[in-house]
C-alpha cells in the first residue's frame, strides 16, 4: 500500500512566480494495482512522481509505502522500494556504458555496492534471458553502447531495467510521450505484460486519454494539485474519451477545451 | 635526441601517467572539472620530500603523500556537493590555498632529497642489469620502477571502474539523475572519486619528487594542463570503449606528449629553448584539441567516390 496524504509543495515560495504545484493531494493505492494519471499542465503529474520517488520532498503531508514514513527519504535511499521511468529515453540509461552495464546498475538498485565485479555470467545469462523477452534481437547486442539504441529500445531496456529489482511501486513518466505512435504502442503493451507478469504495483502519468482508460485498472485525474476524480472498477470500463471529458467539466464545474488536455 | 634526453622524457612521461588516470577520474569519469591538481601533485611532492628528509621511510612518506592528496580532493568535492560552488571555482579555490599548505609543509620553497635514500633506491639491485645492456644506469632504473608503480595501478583502478561500486561512479559523472534513480548516492560517490582521483595525483608529486631530487611550490603551475593533454592525445591515439584500454591511453599519451615536447626542444632546426616549453605544451594541446574534430581530407574524398559509385550502379539497376 502507498499513500500520499495531505502532500502540500510549492515552489518558488515568495517570488512572483510562486506556483503551488500540490494542494493537499491525498491518493492510496493498494498493491497489485496499475493507476493511470492524467491532467493539464500544472495539475501536479510530474510534482506527484517527484514526490513518491523522492526526488522532490512536500512540505505538508506525509508518503508511506506499506507503512513506513519516507517522507524524508531521498531518491536513492528510496530507489529500493520505487522503480522509475523517464520520460526522455536519454534520462534513464547511460548512453556512454553498455547495455549490459546498465543493467547491472538496474540489477543492484537498493542494494550496497561492493568491490565486487559488476558482471558475472550469471548476471550475464539473467539479462540475455530477460532481453530474448523484447523480441527485438537485443540479447545478442549486451556489449553494445547503450547509445547505439533507438529511443523505443532505450525505453523497452529501461522498463526491463525497472523490473530487475525488487520494487513496491513502478513509476512510469509519461515514458512513450517522446516515442513515435507505433513505438510507442509497442512500449504500452510491453508494460502492461511486464507489469502483470511481475504483479507490479504502477503509476503511470499519461497525456493520452486513450491510454488511460485502455490501460491500467484504475485511472486518477489531478487538477490544480488535488484529485479531480477518482475512478475503477464497473464505472470505469463503461468509460469512454467524450465522458471522461463531461465528467471532468462537472467536477470542477467549468467547460475545459478537449485540446487542452489531449495536448496540454 | 640523445639516449638520456629520450630515457628522460619517458620517465617524466610516466610520472605524470598518473595525474593522467587522476585527470581521466575527474573529468571523465565524474565529469568534474577539476584543477585541483595544480595544488594536489605540489602537496605530494611536499609531503613525500619533507617525510623523507626528516628519516620517514619512503615507503609511508609516499602512502601520507596520497592520503593528503585524498584529502585535498575531498575539500574541492565537499566545497561543490556541500554548498554548492561550481565545480571550476570551488577546485580553483582548494588549489589556491594549497599553495600556501605547501609552503607551510616545506617550511620553505624547495626541500632537496640529494643524497636521501627513495623508493628508486629499495631497487637498486637490478642496477648491473641495465650496465650489461649498456644503458644507463640510475635513469633506467628510474624509468623501471615509475613503469611497475603505472602499471600496477592501472591495473587496480581499470579492476575498480568495472566493480559494481567503480560502475556507479561512471555512472554519477555520466548520467546522475539516473544514477540516483537507481540508488546510487552520487554526493558520496563524488567524494570518493574526487579522493581517489587526487591521491593519485600526489602519488605523481611523491614519485616526482623522488625521481628528480627535490620539491618545489612551483611544481604544480600548469599539471591540468599537461594531465588533460596527455587524456586528449590518448584518446585522439588509441579511440576505444574498453575502459581498462582507456586507462593505458592516458598512459601512452602521457608518454608521447613528454617525448613530443622533448624532441621539440632537442631538435636545433626549430630552434627552441627551454623557455618555450609553455609556447610548445598549449601548441601540442591545441593540435591534440583539433586533431579528433578535423576530417581527414583523404578519407572524406575516398567516400565521396564510394557514394558517387553507388548511385551510377544504382541508377544502371
Amino acid at each position: 500500500m502507498i499513500t500520499v496524504s495531505a502532500a502540500e509543495v510549492t515552489f518558488g515560495r515568495g517570488t512572483p512566480l510562486q506556483t503551488r504545484a500540490l494542494r493537499g493531494l491525498d491518493l492510496s493505492i493498494p498493491a497489485g494495482e496499475f493507476v493511470t494519471v492524467i491532467g493539464s499542465n500544472g495539475a501536479g503529474k510530474s510534482t506527484l512522481l517527484n514526490v513518491l520517488s523522492g526526488d522532490t520532498t512536500p512540505e505538508k503531508g506525509k508518503v508511506e509505502i506499506d507503512g513506513i514514513d519516507v517522507t524524508r527519504w531521498s531518491a536513492p535511499k528510496r530507489a529500493g522500494l520505487v522503480a522509475r521511468v523517464f520520460q526522455d529515453p536519454m534520462a534513464g540509461t547511460c548512453e556512454a556504458m553498455s547495455i549490459e552495464e546498465n543493467m547491472a546498475l538496474a540489477h543492484a538498485r537498493g542494494r550496497r555496492r561492493g568491490l565486487g565485479l559488476a558482471l558475472h555470467g550469471r548476471e550475464r545469462a539473467l539479462f540475455r534471458e530477460r532481453l530474448a523477452l523484447l523480441g527485438l534481437g537485443l540479447e545478442n547486442r549486451l556489449g553494445d553502447s547503450m547509445g547505439l539504441l533507438s529511443g523505443g529500445q532505450r525505453q523497452a531496456v529501461s522498463l526491463l531495467m525497472a523490473t530487475l529489482a525488487g520494487m513496491k511501486i513502478l513509476l512510469l513518466d509519461e515514458h512513450t510521450a517522446a516515442l513515435d505512435p507505433r513505438t510507442a504502442d509497442f512500449v504500452l503493451k510491453l508494460t502492461q505484460r511486464i507489469i502483470a507478469e511481475h504483479g507490479l504495483t504502477a503509476l503511470m502519468v499519461t497525456h493520452s486519454m486513450r491510454n488511460a482508460l485502455d490501460y491500467g485498472t484504475r485511472t486518477v485525474m489531478l487538477h490544480e494539485g488535488r484529485v479531480a476524480f477518482d475512478i475503477a472498477g464497473e464505472r470505469r470500463r463503461n468509460l469512454d474519451v467524450p465522458d471522461l471529458l463531461n465528467l471532468f467539466a462537472t467536477v470542477r464545474g467549468e467547460q475545459l477545451a478537449d485540446d487542452s488536455l489531449l495536448l496540454g | 635526441m640523445s639516449l638520456i634526453a629520450t630515457i628522460g622524457a619517458v620517465e617524466v612521461g610516466l610520472v605524470y601517467a598518473l595525474v593522467a588516470l587522476g585527470v581521466f577520474l575527474s573529468f571523465r569519469v565524474l565529469e568534474f572539472p577539476d584543477l585541483t591538481v595544480d595544488g594536489s601533485f605540489p602537496l605530494g611532492a611536499a609531503v613525500a620530500a619533507t617525510l623523507i628528509a626528516i628519516g620517514l621511510d619512503p615507503v609511508s612518506a609516499t602512502l601520507i603523500a596520497i592520503l593528503a592528496g585524498a584529502l585535498a580532493g575531498l575539500v574541492t568535492a565537499w566545497l561543490y556537493v556541500r554548498f554548492g560552488i561550481l565545480q571550476l571555482l570551488a577546485s580553483i579555490l582548494t588549489m589556491i590555498a594549497l599553495f600556501s599548505v605547501n609552503l607551510r609543509v616545506m617550511g620553505k620553497p624547495n626541500v632537496s632529497l640529494l643524497g636521501q635514500s627513495t623508493l628508486i633506491d629499495y631497487f637498486a639491485g637490478i642496477k648491473p642489469v641495465f650496465a650489461a645492456l649498456g644503458l644507463p644506469g640510475q635513469a633506467s632504473l628510474k624509468v623501471v620502477v615509475v613503469g611497475i608503480l603505472v602499471i600496477v595501478v592501472t591495473a587496480l583502478l581499470g579492476r575498480f571502474l568495472v566493480s559494481e561500486f567503480g560502475l556507479a561512479m561512471r555512472a554519477t559523472g555520466a548520467n546522475p539523475r539516473m544514477a540516483r534513480a537507481q540508488g546510487i548516492a552520487t554526493a558520496r560517490q563524488t567524494y570518493c572519486g574526487m579522493a581517489l582521483s587526487n591521491g593519485l595525483v600526489a602519488l605523481a608529486g611523491a614519485l616526482f619528487a623522488q625521481t628528480a631530487g627535490f620539491a618545489d611550490v612551483t611544481v604544480g603551475t600548469g599539471t591540468i594542463v599537461v594531465g588533460l593533454a596527455a587524456v586528449i592525445l590518448g584518446e585522439t591515439i588509441l579511440p576505444t570503449r574498453s575502459i581498462l584500454v582507456k586507462l593505458i591511453a592516458c598512459i601512452l599519451g602521457s608518454i608521447l606528449y613528454r617525448l613530443a615536447i622533448a624532441l621539440a626542444l632537442n631538435s636545433g632546426a626549430l630552434g627552441l629553448q627551454a623557455s618555450d616549453l609553455n609556447l610548445v605544451t598549449a601548441v601540442l594541446v591545441g593540435i591534440a584539441l583539433i586533431l579528433p574534430g578535423a576530417r581527414n581530407p583523404l578519407k572524406s574524398m575516398l567516400r565521396r567516390k564510394a557514394a558517387a559509385g553507388d548511385a551510377q550502379s544504382g541508377a544502371a539497376s
